[in-house]
């Protein structure tokens, strides 16, 4: 959460404030709806107070924006995408497919959504603007959202999203596939997603993030608000897997509201974009709730890869656990920030965290700040933290069996990635998982 | 002959540790490296390794018709070389299963064999396991990870089994190793002796040795060798201590 600070906004960054607000109200004139025009507006009196954080806020001081902050993109473009284009994008295994380009929902793209099993409900954030009284939804939380740099952004320039319901009892076997394609360049995508599951719901949501091109000449942002409610007894499983061009930004808040002996099970893989960060603001409101975060970032080149999880138990016998590793090469940079905040309330709270960074290379660095804040007495709560080289000596017990240098280097670069992927209990996207990871690792020395 | 090490003088950060070691092993032969503490005994095992830690100042390694000195660790493995490890490394997210079947095919490939695939290999693996009596799911688990000593010890002797090398060396591998797991590992290594293979068993005591009856014994001291035998030369150690030999080899000089 950003605090208040008495800011001097940079020219650039002045001008960039001043880009962001016209997109607005050129959304507003094409997308005219009452209250998600004064949704924007709420936005847009913050965004021209707050700006762009700087290395001066707490929370963005190892992430760098000025490099941001020097594009104007654009939210209304217009795409011209078939669906050969995304065959290349689609994981081997059975999905329900939801297909957003640049941000905005595509019905051709997506499979026909009129057929999902009862009890499952989709539709687009855009459409949800179109049904009169239906955009409460969209705000309930707005205050939240908008303690968020990224969150604000995202109020002021919505656009598209889903909103997606399991409803009680519902047992949705197929994953819901969703594809963020960036394909025009220069795009902001700005997405905001709801997905509630009912009492007794389980689902599996797969989110991916791609860019048509490689090409470092194209870039895009993404920048995503996501909240979850996942009610009583209520069972959620989310792969969320970042593969943007290398010039690309991501930006991701998930707000996930837990309740009595719910579980919510989340893996992060960040490969791709320049800049990315991706937050859980997790809320464990009621009793019995079991969740964990993994996540497994390797980054190159100049990549940023920020990774953060904020996990507030409020009520008593909550597990959280989390392991995040991230694998950092040439002059990449990671982040890692985790807040276990644990309420009074919160009795018979066990909450785990650990971290663990591997550098390959001496200008690689990474920048982790775990934190732990408990309230209550009865309570066991760990969190640790720790970065190395590759241990010279597991080489060379590798080497002694007969294996080359550089495979054992890769064999146990990959084995390090790939333990967050491990807790992954759908099989056939757990190995979709650590192929992507292995091919990511593997593709380094080609570039 | 399979090796022949000549005046191995090797140092570390400085520090000489080898003074000019002279040793040969035929195939088929079971050679014992004995010494006190500090001997030198573990750097002489790492420098036929290959652990490049350890600087080679002097002396020539013929290794199967090969100046070993010049080969890289895994050459010398794919060429038939075996160390089993004082302390064998864990590789935690690394399972046996994928270790070894590399390690195997590399070494096949070095001898011109095709690659095991994972059913072939998992064939091949499985007596191997009941030789050293090693967990039904060794092969699924992570490299030495959540193993006790004893374990990581049998895991190194498996290995050794699997890759049939020429010229097995075995560093300390019975200390911190209980009755039973001495038992095992003495059984493993018993098993693959044979007529094509040579041994070289570096240890501390004569436990080990008493299970595997080596046909040399040297005793290593200040980074030479100062006293060789067979057999016997255990039971000499074993009533006059190294202190005796030392004292006996210093006033001879």
């Amino acid at each position: 959460m950003s605090k208040k600070i008495n800011r001097k906004v940079s020219p650039m960054a002045q001008q960039a404030v001043d880009h962001y607000i016209e997109q607005s109200l050129l959304l507003n004139a094409a997308f005219p709806n009452d209250k998600v025009i004064a949704g924007r507006q709420r936005a847009q009196v913050l965004f021209a107070e707050q700006a762009f954080p700087t290395l001066r806020d707490e929370d963005w001081q190892y992430t760098k924006l000025t490099g941001f902050v020097q594009n104007r993109f654009e939210s209304l473009g217009k795409h011209s995408l078939k669906l050969d284009d995304l065959h290349t994008f689609l994981p081997p295994y059975a999905v329900t497919k939801i297909v957003f380009v640049d941000g905005w929902f595509s019905e051709e793209l997506s499979d026909d959504l009129s057929v999902l099993p009862n009890g499952v409900s989709f539709e687009s954030t855009r459409d949800v603007f179109e049904v009169p009284g239906a955009t409460d939804q969209l705000f309930g939380r707005e205050d939240l959202i908008n303690k968020t740099p990224f969150g604000v952004l995202n109020s002021l320039l919505m656009a598209d999203g889903y909103y997606l319901q399991i409803s009680a009892n519902t047992l949705l076997e197929t994953p819901i596939f969703v594809l963020y394609i960036q394909s025009l360049d220069n795009q902001m995508a700005t997405v905001r997603n709801h997905v509630v599951l009912e009492e007794n719901a389980e689902m599996t949501l797969v989110e991916r993030f791609v860019s048509l091109s490689a090409d470092e000449s194209f870039k895009g942002c993404a920048n995503v608000v996501t909240e979850m409610d996942i009610a009583k007894s209520a069972r959620m499983k989310q792969i969320v897997v970042q593969e943007q061009n290398h010039s690309s930004y991501y930006f991701n808040n998930q707000f996930i509201f837990q309740d009595d002996q719910s579980t919510f099970n989340t893996f992060y893989t960040g490969l791709g974009s320049l800049i990315s960060r991706h937050q859980n603001h997790l809320f464990m409101n009621g009793e019995h709730i079991e969740n964990r975060q993994n996540s497994a970032c390797f980054g190159r080149g100049q990549q940023t890869m920020d990774s953060r999880t904020n996990t507030q138990h409020n009520q008593v016998w909550g597990k959280s656990q989390q392991l995040h590793k991230y694998v950092l090469d040439d002059s990449a940079v990671g982040v890692f920030n985790g807040m276990i905040r644990v309420d009074r309330l919160a009795q018979k709270t066990d909450g785990q965290m650990d971290n663990k960074n591997l550098l390959l290379s001496a200008k690689a660095k990474v920048d982790c700040k775990p934190q732990l804040e408990i309230y209550a007495d009865d309570v066991k709560c760990s969190h640790g933290s720790a970065t190395g080289q590759i241990d010279q000596d597991q080489i060379f017990y590798l080497q002694a069996r007969g294996i080359l240098r550089a495979k054992a280097i890769e064999m146990i670069t990959q084995s390090f990635l790939m333990e967050p992927a491990e807790d992954i209990t759908n099989g056939n996207i757990r190995q979709w998982i650590m192929a992507t990871l292995a091919d990511q690792l593997n593709a380094k020395d080609s570039l | 002959m399979l090796l022949k090490v000549e005046n191995l003088q090797a140092k570390i950060d400085e520090k000489q540790i080898l003074k000019g070691l002279n040793l040969e092993v035929k195939a088929g032969e079971v050679h014992a490296i004995m010494g006190p503490n500090g001997a030198g005994k573990s750097t002489l095992a790492s420098v036929l390794a290959g652990r490049d830690d350890y600087e080679v100042t002097a002396g020539t390694v013929d290794f199967d018709g090969e100046d070993l000195l010049e080969l890289a660790p895994d050459e010398r493995a794919r060429k038939g070389l075996f160390l089993a490890f004082q302390y064998p490394v864990e590789i935690p997210g690394v399972s046996n299963k994928l270790f070894m079947q590399t390690a195997l095919n590399g070494v096949r490939a070095e001898q011109g064999l095709p690659p095991l695939d994972m059913f072939d290999f998992d064939e091949y693996a499985k007596d191997k396991i009941e030789l050293l009596d090693m967990r039904a799911d060794l092969l699924e688990r992570s490299v030495n990870v959540g193993f006790s000593g004893g374990e990581k010890k049998r895991n190194d002797i498996f290995q050794m089994a699997l890759l049939a090398p020429k010229l097995c060396i075995l560093d300390e591998t019975d200390s911190g190793l209980d009755i039973d797991a001495l038992g095992l590992v003495a059984n493993g290594i018993n098993t693959l002796r044979s007529p094509d293979r040579g041994f070289i068993v570096v240890t501390h005591y004569q436990r080990l040795l008493n299970y595997i009856k080596p046909d040399h014994v040297h005793v290593l001291y200040n980074g030479q060798i100062i006293k060789s035998g067979g057999f016997e030369l255990v039971h000499e150690l074993e009533e006059f201590g190294y202190d005796g030999i030392v004292q006996k080899h210093e006033q001879a000089q």
